[in-house]
């Protein structure tokens, strides 16, 4: 008897799906974003989806997106890929197949590549973030779009912020690049090399490593032989605290240290203190932009997770502005259309006016912000509001 | 019944052109391929391989790179099946040596060893050129993942019914006992994997030309290992009908939840898994076997408390 008892409990688990059914009513713009809620990058997902969800709220409060002569608002649906290349391709059909007419991306290139390949293969527009992987626009696609900075602007923003900022004598001219052993990574040591002299930089030294490396200290000893000034990475914050603690270990101070993504979190500052300083970052965004609504999404952000909008959150919500305004240019809900009109988009939102080049990577501005005294900083752009760059690092003994 | 359900599945793609049915359908069917193939060896054979993705990353690693170096898919599935039936030669001579629980963590470390080593030498998305992708249909993937869940189904089946079978079964029961009865258990059990190994490739060449963009060391994560597992499990371990039972059940479950219950749907999910687990210890074939006596066992239990309650009733005035 007691089977019978788990079965019905079970029946009853499984009756609880038949409710919320997803009948779409043909009044809203329907959205579609598969997103990793859970999974390796839960964490990244989560900044995304708050991003989208408050700008959703935002747009359907102030009536909704005009549509031809009539006003409609956006239906939102979000769902968890679970950081799974292959539920991101199963789960955007799915909603291809309910007739949402824009997929908004989740988070990590390589759920980012299969998904705007399902956008591509539907002929969806597509509009995602947080992915600096150029190559997923080097495929010829048509329907992806991302506002959000890419490995040709890192790799050249760095240079000419270094030359605005530093007199020429006093210039980090050797660098040192510890590359990480991934597609990024690898993108990355090529741009930086190849794009150094123009700007006048050597590439001195570049290694590569492999995500989740222990023990940094051949390649940093390497780097010190060869007399770098400067440090170029893009590690995983645990792969980033252990170069630091490394670094500092082996007394290798190099007068500029940038190292993207993994100085992106606060807990850069709780883990490392004092050795965290003087460390760049390139988020993409911040939430101290000028930029109209910012203000706003801090003070929701604020409401919600009590903390100013997240790096990855502003961007998200520059997503839901962009396809917003697409689809009131295009006046009608047909992807195509939509499609077009995204192309054509030249709109001011919170991360700053948006434009697309013709493989659909956005023009926007390349910041670059700094640990300075245990908070980050935007030193770069000067326009935006930035505050003095500290140069050289203070050698790590001295702190 | 099985006519007409073969039937059905042949002519799907007639009937819908919904591709996101037909994903569904597609990954059922490959994931009824990459269970049975596991079943194979661990269901029919009693050898629990933990490092099933190995072969299912190989078969994938090698179709792949081969169709999109402009062999054709016919002639690149065939290279990843043997691929994988090679390495299985390789893996599983050394390693059927060892016993239960030994030979379980011997292959999970032989995939993990693979899944870290494809990653260091391919750390590249891999994805279709757009050209690709232009001609790119679900169908043809769909008829090939349907073909090759055939395959494996119908190879089970003769599994079962053949002499090679009835020596792994009596191998599965007690190994010094078959062994004592003629059976040569090495040999046995180095054909069983290799088959499996062969099969588990083939289920990962599909999945190579299917996939738009995936990692390469994602095709070697251990979750195609587990999944497969869970398939059979639920299904029924042993039997020829428990992978493809377990796929379906599997699949619907997982991604009806997915799109229903966007933040609770893993909760649910493993809920209800542990739940079926825990009802049906056999699986679904054994479920469906007993039915007669359950049903029989259900009515006896219900005349009772019915005599119960009137016997009750009787007593008070």
């Amino acid at each position: 008897m007691r089977r019978f008892a788990t079965l019905i409990v079970a029946g009853l688990l499984l009756s609880t799906l038949a409710q919320g059914s997803a009948g779409a009513p043909a009044s809203t713009v329907r959205v579609g974003a598969v997103i990793p809620l859970t999974g390796r990058f839960a964490g990244g997902g989560a900044q995304v989806k708050a991003g989208y969800e408050i700008a959703v709220e935002d747009i359907n409060a102030r009536g909704g997106v005009r549509v031809g002569d009539q006003r409609l608002p956006l239906e939102l649906t979000i769902l968890d890929d679970e950081s799974d290349p292959t539920k991101t391709v199963s789960r955007l059909e799915a909603l291809a197949g309910q007739g949402v007419v824009v997929f908004l991306g989740g988070f990590g290139s390589d759920l980012h590549a299969a998904a705007a390949a399902v956008a591509e293969k539907n002929k969806i527009p597509y509009c995602g973030v947080a992915f600096a992987l150029h190559a997923i626009h080097q495929q010829g696609f048509k329907y992806l779009f991302s506002p959000f900075v890419k490995s040709p602007d890192i790799a050249i923003g760095i240079y000419r912020f270094l030359n605005a900022s530093v007199p020429a004598d006093q210039r980090p001219r050797r660098v040192a690049i510890f590359s990480e052993r991934t597609d990024w990574g690898r993108e990355l040591q090529r741009l930086w090399t190849t794009r150094s002299t123009e700007y006048g930089y050597q590439v001195v030294q570049s290694d590569e490593y492999t995500v989740g490396t222990r023990d940094f200290s051949d390649i940093i000893l390497r780097a010190k032989a060869a007399g770098a000034d400067a440090v170029f990475s893009v590690p995983t914050p645990p792969d980033g605290l252990a170069l630091v603690r490394q670094m500092k270990e082996l007394d290798f101070t190099p007068k500029v240290i940038l190292m993207i993504r993994a100085a992106d979190a606060v807990s850069w500052n709780q883990a490392l203190g004092k050795d965290g300083d003087y460390v760049l970052l390139a988020p993409g965004w911040h939430h101290a932009f000028n930029f109209p609504g910012v203000a706003e999404l801090n003070v929701k952000h604020q409401q919600r997770f009590g903390r100013p909008a997240d790096v990855i959150t502003g961007p998200s919500y520059a997503c839901v502005q962009i396809v917003a305004d697409a689809v009131e240019r295009a006046g009608k809900l047909d992807p195509l259309a939509i499609r077009d009109a995204m192309a054509a988009t030249n709109l001011q939102t919170v991360e700053g006016p948006v434009r697309f080049r013709p493989d659909g990577t956005g023009i926007v501005p390349f910041v670059l912000v700094q640990w300075q005294n245990g908070t980050q900083q935007l030193v770069w752009p000067k326009e935006l509001g930035a505050v003095p760059f500290q140069y050289p690092a203070r050698p790590w003994r001295e702190r | 019944m099985a006519l007409a359900g073969a039937a059905a599945l042949v002519a799907m793609p007639a009937f819908t052109a919904a591709s996101g049915v037909l994903n569904w359908g597609f990954l059922i069917l490959l994931y009824t391929a990459l269970a049975q193939s596991w079943n194979l060896l661990g269901g029919f054979g009693g050898q629990v391989n933990l490092g099933h993705a190995a072969f299912f990353g190989i078969g994938a690693l090698a179709t792949r790179i081969l169709w999109l170096h402009g062999m054709a898919v016919f002639a690149a599935l065939p290279a990843g099946t043997a691929a994988a039936a090679a390495a299985g030669l390789v893996i599983g001579a050394p390693g059927l040596r060892l016993r239960g629980p030994y030979f379980a963590v011997g292959t999970l470390a032989v995939a993990e060893i693979l899944r870290i080593t494809v990653g260091n030498i391919l750390p590249e998305v891999s994805s279709l050129p757009a050209a690709r992708l232009a001609a790119y249909a679900i169908a043809p993937r769909y008829y090939l993942a349907l073909g090759l869940a055939a395959c494996v189904t119908i190879t089970a089946r003769m599994l079962a019914h053949s002499r090679f079978g009835y020596g792994l079964a009596a191998m599965r029961e007690d190994e010094e006992v078959a062994e004592a009865i003629g059976v040569s258990t090495f040999r046995y059990k180095l054909l069983a994997f290799i088959i499996s190994s062969g099969f588990a490739g083939a289920a990962g060449g599909v999945f190579g030309y299917y996939h738009l963009s995936f990692y390469p060391q994602f095709a070697f994560n251990p979750v195609w290992t587990f999944d497969a597992l869970l398939i059979t499990f639920l299904g029924g371990v042993g039997t020829v009908w428990g992978p493809l039972a377990g796929a379906v059940v599997f699949l619907l479950l997982r991604e009806v939840l997915a799109l229903r219950l966007v933040e609770l749907h893993l909760l649910i999910f493993g809920v209800l898994f542990i739940l079926i687990v825990v009802a049906l210890p056999g699986g679904f074939v054994e479920a469906w076997r007993s039915l007669p006596v359950m049903r029989r066992e259900l009515v006896r239990e219900a005349s009772n408390s019915v005599a119960d309650s009137v016997r009750r009733r009787r007593r008070s005035p």
